[in-house]
């Protein structure tokens, strides 16, 4: 018998149609005719289970039904059909400092939000020093203040203080850790790691692939509300994340009228392909790669070159890189080149080419050729944050302990 | 209403007081006077009828008693029920960041939000006192029906906000009723008159069962006025049973509501 148990839930939210406002006279009239109603189904036939200690990472792009689940799971909203069975006590935690209210104290605010969350206001007296501890030592000068004077990012900490010292059987969580700035994210990762290595069962919602491959030995992927995959974390991120990584990855023309460009240069054929691990079936920090390029020219006699702009997807240009000036004859040029391994650090890319003539003019520019995301991969490692900066070489950085006295 | 809910709701007692004492320590943060607010706004429409009364209609007494005492007595008396019946009616509302994001027996957010309302009854009945005091009156010998009188008022008050609170969130052209029936209510009730004005009246035995209030008030007078001469008992009680059967039908409607709240916030 599973500690949670969700067997065909759906979940229907009624659209009304004609988009006028709910009220009295439109309610008055639904009584007299029914008025046109488009049913959305939030979750569809949702089934799984888990037993007590599993780690539960929940997956799915945005609207996939991963919130409505977890509104279902901790009770505020029924499921329109089917039943959930959950089997102990929950503290579902899926806004950092629920209910905290701007003009008391952060101290009331800690009775407050402990008592909401489900705490007795013994266990809140208990374990008040631990909470603020937590929160940073910068709290303590600041906790007969109303909250409504922090800084975000002591609201932030404060909240999930309070939440970390929650002891509940089944912990359902919300993306909390995707807030606060990367030292307290750390720290309440690591909590999240102690909390999952003793024998309480997690639900956790993310987009951080990382985090939930370390804390989570299940995941569920939803898909349009419905389960697209239910497993072992392994297996099933492997094909979410070849499913969502494999976008623009070649530019196939087969006659110089289809491909882009101009009357001087067309595109026909561009390609961009990891060296995928034979283990992990998706594109990570550890895979080198390789840009393929070639393109018909109608120019004879001319010196050509191409120059490849890599940015990072807010639109900053991490480096470029040209090949060396070359005259050229009319025909198909192709290029090659490969970026190492552990070069470029997880995230959004999108590169673009040029083809230059004589080293100054631009004879076109291919824009956004490829776009591609680079996962993260870490291995045995307590720090599951976003890894800063748009490149992530691995130089070496040599210890010695030079003597054994201060 | 089963077993179950009953039992859930009074396990989480403590959530219920910390709810109310957020109300109440939020209440009159930053305002200079505080709680006197609390006294300043009864007492302040108090002279306003007393104005109008001895200055305007010249009149001195309401069917023999002080006209302070029965205005005072009346407003106290309002402002208990209309405070608590809007705070409840709007409870799930203005708690909505709570009601969308964790789940706890929503009847606690109701029941919490009259803390407020009876705060202030209780300071403006030491003010009452006072008064009392300084017209020279005696305290009535049925003070001690007061705590009943309140509870009554509050049990009637949380059904009717219940009910609003079940439906103002499906049909939000509720919430324009509420202060409706606060500001017109006040005048169909014997709040600045006293019922026994219209014991002759052919209509009154429906409108004491339409009006619960009527009874109420009376209750509250016999409780704070000295030899208070109310209409019958059996027009109190009747009174006190429609105040309970709202009180359960409010109950009831806001338990078979409560799943869906968090659809139409």
């Amino acid at each position: 018998m599973g500690i949670v148990e969700v067997s065909s839930v759906s979940k229907t939210y009624k659209l009304s149609l004609n988009s006028e406002p709910i009220s009295l006279k439109n309610g008055i009239s639904s009584f007299l005719k029914s008025s046109p109603k488009k049913d959305f189904n939030a979750l569809k036939n949702v089934t799984f289970e888990i037993q007590k200690g599993d780690k539960l990472g929940i997956i799915g792009n945005n609207g996939a039904g991963k919130s409505t689940l977890l509104k279902i799971l901790s009770r505020i909203t029924n499921p329109s059909s089917g039943s959930i069975n959950v089997r102990g006590r929950v503290a579902s935690l899926l806004e950092v400092g629920t209910g905290f209210h701007p003009e008391l104290t952060g101290r009331e605010n800690i009775f407050l939000n402990g008592a909401i969350l489900g705490m007795t206001k013994a266990e809140i007296k208990s374990q008040f020093d631990e909470i603020v501890e937590f929160a940073g030592g910068q709290i303590i000068q600041f906790l007969d203040t109303p909250v409504k004077r922090y800084s975000s990012g002591m609201y932030v900490r404060l909240g999930f203080a309070i939440s970390a010292h929650l002891n509940p059987e089944i912990l359902i969580v919300d993306e909390v850790l995707a807030v606060g700035d990367a030292d307290f994210q750390k720290k309440s990762l690591g909590k999240m790691k102690e909390v999952a290595a003793n024998d309480k069962t997690i639900l956790f919602v993310s987009h951080n692939l990382t985090a939930i491959s370390n804390l989570c030995n299940k995941t569920l992927h939803l898909e349009n509300g419905s389960v697209k995959q239910f497993g072992e974390t392994g297996t099933i991120l492997q094909s979410y994340m070849s499913e969502v990584q494999s976008t623009n990855l070649e530019h196939s023309f087969k006659s110089f009228n289809q491909g882009p460009g101009n009357e001087m240069v067309r595109l026909k054929y561009a390609r961009i392909s990891p060296q995928l691990d034979p283990n992990i079936q998706y594109w990570t920090i550890n895979n080198s790669f390789s840009i393929d390029f070639e393109f018909w020219n109608t120019l004879s006699d001319v010196e050509l070159n191409i120059s490849l702009h890599v940015y990072a997807s807010t639109g900053e240009c991490i480096f470029n890189i040209g090949s060396v000036p070359q005259i050229c004859q009319m025909g198909l040029i192709s290029h090659q080149t490969t970026i190492p391994a552990n070069f470029l650090n997880d995230g959004n890319y999108y590169i673009s080419v040029m083809i230059v003539k004589n080293g100054t003019t631009i004879l076109y520019n291919f824009e956004e050729l490829f776009t591609f995301e680079i996962a993260d991969y870490r291995e045995n490692t307590s720090w599951f944050g976003k890894w800063p900066g748009y490149v992530r070489p691995g130089f070496k950085i040599s210890t010695r302990q030079l003597t054994d006295t201060i | 209403m089963d077993f179950l809910k009953i039992k859930e709701f009074f396990s989480n007692y403590e959530l219920l007081f910390i709810l109310a004492k957020r109300d109440i320590t939020v209440r009159y943060k930053q305002t200079i006077l505080g709680i006197f607010w609390a006294i300043i706004r009864p007492a302040a429409t108090m002279f306003i009828f007393l104005f109008a009364f001895k200055n305007v209609a010249n009149i001195k007494d309401l069917s023999g008693y002080p006209i302070q005492l029965v205005i005072f007595s009346g407003i106290l008396f309002w402002n208990l029920f209309a405070n608590s019946f809007q705070a409840v009616s709007n409870s799930i509302l203005s708690n909505s960041n709570l009601v969308s994001k964790v789940y706890f027996p929503r009847l606690i957010i109701a029941f919490s939000s009259i803390a407020v309302a009876l705060l202030d009854f209780l300071i403006g009945l030491i003010v009452y006192f006072l008064l009392l005091y300084f017209l020279d009156q005696s305290i009535s010998s049925l003070l001690w029906t007061l705590p009943i009188c309140i509870l009554v008022t509050l049990f009637f008050s949380l059904g009717l906000g219940l009910i609003f609170a079940s439906y103002s969130l499906k049909y939000r052209d509720l919430i324009q009723v509420i202060p409706l029936i606060v500001q017109y209510g006040f005048f169909i009730t014997p709040i600045v008159y006293t019922a026994s004005q219209l014991l002759s009246k052919s209509w009154f035995k429906l409108y004491i069962i339409i009006n619960p209030l009527v009874g109420l008030v009376e209750f509250m007078r016999l409780a704070l006025i000295d030899s208070y001469h109310s209409i019958s008992i059996l027009s109190l009680i009747i009174s006190i049973i429609v105040s309970f059967i709202v009180f359960i039908v409010g109950i009831w409607i806001f338990e078979a509501n409560e799943d869906s709240f968090v659809d139409y916030l």
